[in-house]
């Protein structure tokens, strides 16, 4: 036996091969998986790339969407102008427009600016006002008319600077770019950098982009995407409420009771075809359906809600069907055998089992609603159709309003580049939106994840 | 030797629980039993014998009308138990199950703690009064699946985290918890060790002193230890029946004697 092995060692008998030798097909085969391998990476790798370089420009453009620039000023509110009888009448103070305001902030400013000894260099001194947003005349007077006890004083008012003056700041806006802009001068750019230095002017964070609500075209520094949050937020609600009941009674029906024919077949066909159905098209059956049938508002979350949980219901059922399918059938059959009936077992058993898996899809699907253009715009949904936070629930579901992907939309498709600076910040608030769904899909899954 | 003579007395003493007559079960175009005449004996255990795909699995099935829930399946035939068809159209099939209880193949506790596992069916069938009339209800039946002494001190420890042995002792208390008259056991101890089938045997000899016990089994030992009456089915036929000890040690047809000496199978 010995002496068997022994021929057959380091020297092999000629015609055998040598196992450490490679064969050249077994060297075809290696390189092939190497190759394999390699492009895997590579796909990886792109991937990886791709999203790092979107990460990256939606960072960097919409990072500065979070700040603004505002002038912060001593403003006197003199009584003669605001309150000619003195006797602080609401009805008579709600009469002063925002024309009987604005000189009271011009001459606030200049005389701000003669103060700090900056020297004016316009012809017409008034002419200095263009560095401030047109807005602030109506957030003086807003002020006035929350607090009539102001009139009379002297108040420092933090006012926002206008887009231009903004821009320059953040690098948008030059001094040569101005040449062609008829809003600003370059002398204003000089007046704005003195003013910086006296610490009139400061770049600061800015919470009304979060909760404030759409502006006119021509005041982007005054845009917000709170009020499309709050539209944002009742559609979810709509479509969570109608939507999860809804999916998860069907697919139930589908999975545990339903026999199985060519109708159910049919349905389920259908079922998965309608996950695949373009958004658009759910829009304008919305439309039809919803406003010009059934005569809902135009524009109303609710309508929205509907909208969604059309094109929601079809992912809800599809990933509720699979995790009541992934429930092993010996927990049914453990069921049935105690004399358990086909409901008790599927609400007792097979429902808790599946739930993880059934949250996971309920939220992936109201993520997908949530980042969803289309259909919004097709029912009337588009950005500046709200300037004001709805009064109430009810208003929140049936007054008109919009939602985060189309208010960045409609910011995306202005022509005034700061409104640009503000769609990238949109997205931001919209991607953490999602982001954080996504973690509560992944941490429910892990929480209640069982095993059998 | 002592041990036969107390079964023959109990065979002889006891009545017919199940009795089957001319028992057809198709699957779609697939005719899976054959013409199944059986009487099964009260306080007996009937094991069922027979090559794999031999139909004694979908005939247990046939008993409790577990076979329901398979669409494509189909059962003629009568079967009666104490006297009434059980597919007979009046019949409610959740409440034949809590008559026929049923211990499967594979151990398969609910993800739930042991207490709730045995408490299921009592609750659900409103055994139990109060609480401690459940908790009676849970210690004697886990006392019946001879499992109370390990588990006793960890009730709310989840039923899945025991060992195979222990689950299908506990799978066994669960289904004796709804007091069932007729116990089915599709080849309880196949997922199990040599001492975990041991013990899940010992109990099976226990439990026939309250219920009737009829159990599918590959293992020809299995059958000859646990029961008093046999069963061998061969390709959806029932070739013989009789007493356990005649099978094994006298079988009338060829097929059986084939079967039983390793020849077929």
């Amino acid at each position: 036996m010995s002496d068997f092995t022994a021929d057959n060692g380091p020297a092999k008998a000629a015609g055998k091969s040598s196992l450490f030798t490679q064969t050249a097909r077994t060297k075809r085969r290696n390189a092939a998986e190497t190759r394999f391998k390699v492009y895997g990476i590579g796909a990886i790798a792109l991937g990886l790339f791709f999203l790092v370089a979107l990460l990256f420009s939606i960072i960097t453009n919409g990072i500065p969407a979070f700040k603004q620039t505002f002038v912060t000023i001593p403003v006197e509110l003199t009584e003669a102008k605001l309150d000619k009888n003195g006797n602080r009448d609401p009805a008579d103070l709600a009469k002063v427009t925002t024309f009987g305001y604005k000189p009271l902030v011009t001459n606030a400013l200049v005389a701000a600016l003669k103060e700090q000894g900056i020297e004016i260099p316009f012809a017409k001194e008034k002419d200095v006002e263009d560095i401030l947003s047109s807005s602030v005349a109506a957030q003086v007077r807003d002020t006035v008319l929350a607090n009539p006890d102001l009139i009379g004083q002297t108040v420092d008012f933090r006012l926002l600077a206008s887009s231009r003056v903004d821009g320059y700041f953040k690098g948008r806006v030059t001094r040569d770019s101005l040449a062609r802009d008829k809003n600003l001068d370059a002398e204003h750019l000089d007046v704005a950098d003195a003013m910086v230095k006296a610490g009139l002017m400061k770049t600061s964070f800015n919470p009304a982009f979060i909760f404030g609500s759409d502006a006119s075209e021509s005041r982007p520094e005054q845009a917000g995407i709170g009020v499309s949050m709050v539209g944002s937020f009742f559609m979810m609600m709509v479509v969570l409420v109608l939507s999860l009941p809804i999916g998860v009674a069907a697919s139930i029906y589908l999975e545990e009771f339903a026999p199985q024919n060519k109708w159910t077949d049919l349905i389920e066909v259908n079922i998965s075809n309608l996950a695949a159905v373009p958004s658009i098209v759910f829009g304008i059956l919305g439309l039809a359906v919803f406003i010009q049938f059934a005569h809902l508002p135009m524009s109303a979350p609710l309508v929205g809600g509907l909208v969604l949980t059309l094109m929601t219901l079809p992912t809800i059922i599809i990933s509720t069907r699979a995790s009541l399918k992934a429930v092993p059938p010996s927990i049914r059959d453990a069921a049935l055998g105690v004399g358990a009936s086909k409901m008790q077992s599927v609400f007792h058993h097979v429902l808790p089992l599946a739930m993880p898996g059934i949250l996971t899809g309920t939220i992936i699907g109201l993520a997908q609603a949530l980042g969803e253009t289309a259909p919004l715009l097709l029912i009337g949904m588009v950005g500046f159709i709200a300037s004001n936070m709805p009064d109430g629930i009810a208003a929140g579901f049936l007054s008109p309003n919009s939602a985060m992907p189309a208010q960045i939309y409609e910011w995306a498709k202005r022509a005034d580049p700061a409104y640009y600076e503000r769609a990238w910040g949109g997205i931001i608030i919209l991607l953490l939106f999602l982001m954080t769904m996504n973690i509560i899909a992944v941490i429910l899954r892990r929480r209640f994840e069982r095993r059998w | 030797m002592n041990d036969m003579r107390i079964v023959r007395k109990d065979v002889d003493m006891n009545d017919t629980k199940i009795s089957a007559k001319g028992v057809q079960v198709f699957y779609g175009d697939t005719h899976a039993i054959k013409d199944v005449d059986v009487e099964i004996l009260d306080k007996t255990v009937t094991a069922f014998i027979g090559p794999s795909g031999c139909g004694k699995s979908t005939f247990l099935r046939c008993l409790n009308r577990m076979n329901d829930t398979i669409d494509i399946c189909r059962v003629e035939g009568n079967i009666l138990l104490d006297g009434e068809d059980i597919y007979d159209k009046r019949v409610d099939p959740v409440q034949l199950r809590a008559k026929v209880g049923m211990v499967f193949q594979r151990p398969n506790p609910f993800p739930k703690s042991i207490y709730d596992n045995i408490a299921y069916g009592p609750r659900i069938h409103g055994l139990a009064k109060n609480k401690a009339d459940l908790d009676e209800i849970v210690e004697k039946a886990l006392r019946r699946g001879a499992i109370w002494d390990e588990v006793k001190d960890r009730l709310d420890a989840p039923g899945t985290g025991l060992s195979g042995g222990q689950q299908q002792r506990l799978c066994i208390a669960r289904a004796v918890a709804t007091e069932p008259e007729v116990l089915l056991m599709d080849e309880p101890c196949s997922a199990l060790d040599p001492i975990a089938t041991l013990q899940v045997e010992e109990l099976i000899d226990e439990l026939r002193e309250n219920f009737s016990v009829v159990i599918v089994t590959h293992s020809m030992q299995q059958a000859a230890r646990v029961s008093q009456k046999t069963a061998f089915f061969h390709l959806g036929n029932l070739v013989e029946y009789g007493d356990t000890e005649q099978i094994f040690t006298n079988p009338k047809d060829e097929r059986t004697e084939s079967y039983i000496t390793g020849r077929i199978g």
